[in-house]
């Protein structure tokens, strides 16, 4: 990016800041964790508030803004006609509603999944060649990654609003509950392994219980796309399972699959309600 | 008359029919284990089998959490305790030093871009989900603090092929824990758990530094 400079000085500050005046900081917790019967300062939550102040992924969502409208691709077009469930164009209110089911794919899609079939019929990109840039690096950016904070942020203010009106959506729904549960791999780990409870943590990593709908109101309707601190660029849901995935010592997720998708749309439909905030701010 | 009892059995039909009906638990199942199937496609048939389930495991993946009627329960342990395995020295406490560096290791058999991490051994991963030392702050909770393991319980033989097991299979004592069946799965050797046993109850080492 080419306002990283600029940002690396703003997380200095904030760093100086942190450690300045660690006691004076304040966070929805009032600052203060519990760790096995320790109490220490929550120096993490604190700088997820600064920062979601002053949220880098805004740039993302303007730089996805210019390549949605920006004629690109074999076939020199963009993406105004691209229908992510609301009718070609229309941005505003579909993260809300996504996933969904698509009639001229034949399919349940999420945002991502959505983009891509727009990005390659629309625009002419290789299906390979998104995939391959799916999750950008500190020397390349992701189309996608920009492209999916745009179109995030478009829902901000609403509520999130998965309707399953559709036999496919269902069928995708309860699929994804089925995954949630399915214990595999050397780690005999499935997503409520980790995600199962409430005030849980993997080493300080805070865990969302993904069985309580006042956490996935919160966690999905603010969650991703996020900027990311420790990756210094906006990661997407795909991202996210991709490296739950990693860490249950799973086969690398296929960007798009059809499990992918399931798990989504079983996770968003159980956030119904939450007031979409992004793109959120996450370690 | 006719129309009018046609219509009885007509509109509820329609409206089931019509309505959100979700489909029925086989059919899920089957849709389900599909996508498993073709959800990874950048690694081969080798590492793939990772996602094929055995039968402790299926049993364990009820929807909202495995519910065990005491029969099932019953052959998940007798799995797990028919196939433990133990060190070729017969010793079941190793080195808790060797067990310090172990239990705060959260790394391998991670794969990435179709390639499994190359390390030479596998960390234990303790410390991402249970507190040991009560110094180290950098602990998960997802298991319940060992804190003072050995102080508690003493370090006798009993003491350590208890320990020793229930870190080789889990399960073997508490079927569909969330613990993983370290030594069972293969993802620990013997020796590194006896290593790791060292470090729960040797009064030497962190755990049982109380003060």
């Amino acid at each position: 990016m080419h306002s990283a400079g600029g940002f690396i000085v703003l997380v200095a500050v904030m760093v100086l800041a942190l450690t300045a005046h660690p006691a004076s900081a304040q966070n929805k917790a009032g600052g203060l964790v519990k760790n096995d019967g320790l109490t220490k300062h929550d120096d993490l939550a604190v700088g997820r508030q600064m920062l979601a102040e002053d949220n880098p992924g805004e740039l993302w969502v303007e730089r996805g803004r210019r390549l949605f409208h920006e004629k690109r691709g074999a076939k020199n077009a963009s993406l105004e006609k691209c229908d992510l469930g609301l009718g070609p164009g229309v941005v505003k209110g579909v993260f809300a509603q996504l996933p969904r089911y698509f009639a001229d794919t034949n399919k349940v899609q999420d945002l991502e999944s959505r983009l891509l079939t727009c990005m390659v019929e629309l625009q002419g990109f290789k299906r390979e060649e998104i995939i391959r840039n799916r999750f950008g690096t500190l020397d390349r950016d992701s189309d996608m990654e920009a492209l999916v904070s745009y179109i995030g942020a478009q829902s901000n203010g609403m509520r999130m609003d998965v309707r399953l009106t559709h036999a496919q959506e269902r069928e995708m729904y309860k699929a994804g509950e089925y995954l949630f549960y399915r214990r595999n791999g050397p780690l005999d780990f499935a997503c409520v392994t980790c995600h199962g409870d409430s005030g849980k943590r993997i080493r300080l990593q805070e865990l969302p219980n993904m069985t309580k709908a006042e956490e996935m109101r919160e966690i999905i309707a603010t969650g991703w796309p996020a900027y990311r601190g420790t990756h210094s660029t906006v990661r997407t849901m795909q991202h996210r399972l991709y490296d739950c995935f990693w860490q249950m010592r799973l086969p690398d997720l296929g960007f798009a699959s059809d499990l992918s998708v399931a798990i989504t749309t079983y996770l968003n439909h159980s956030a119904n309600g939450g007031v979409i905030k992004l793109p959120g701010v996450r370690r | 008359m006719t129309k009018k009892l046609l219509l009885l059995i007509v509109l509820p039909v329609a409206w089931f029919v019509g309505c959100a009906t979700f489909p029925d638990a086989q059919s899920t199942a089957d849709r389900a284990e599909h996508m498993v199937r073709e959800a990874h496609t950048i690694t081969g048939p080798d590492l793939n089998r990772r996602t094929v389930q055995d039968a402790s495991q299926q049993a364990c993946s009820a929807v909202g959490g495995a519910k065990l009627t005491q029969q099932q329960a019953a052959v998940i342990v007798k799995a797990a305790r028919d196939n433990i395995q133990y060190p070729t020295s017969g010793k079941l406490a190793g080195d808790w030093k060797i067990g310090a560096r172990l239990i705060a290791d959260g790394r391998g058999q991670r794969i990435i871009n179709g390639k499994v991490e190359a390390l030479k051994e596998n960390g234990a991963l303790c410390i991402n989900c249970h507190a040991m030392d009560r110094q180290e702050v950098n602990a998960g909770n997802l298991g319940p603090a060992l804190i003072g393991y050995g102080a508690q319980r003493g370090n006798d033989e009993a003491v350590a092929r208890y320990t020793y097991e229930r870190i080789y299979n889990a399960w073997a004592f508490m079927p569909c824990s969330n613990m993983p069946r370290l030594g069972a799965n293969g993802f620990l050797t013997p020796e590194q758990i006896a290593h790791v046993v060292a470090y729960l109850i040797d009064p030497q080492s962190p755990v049982n530094k109380l003060q």
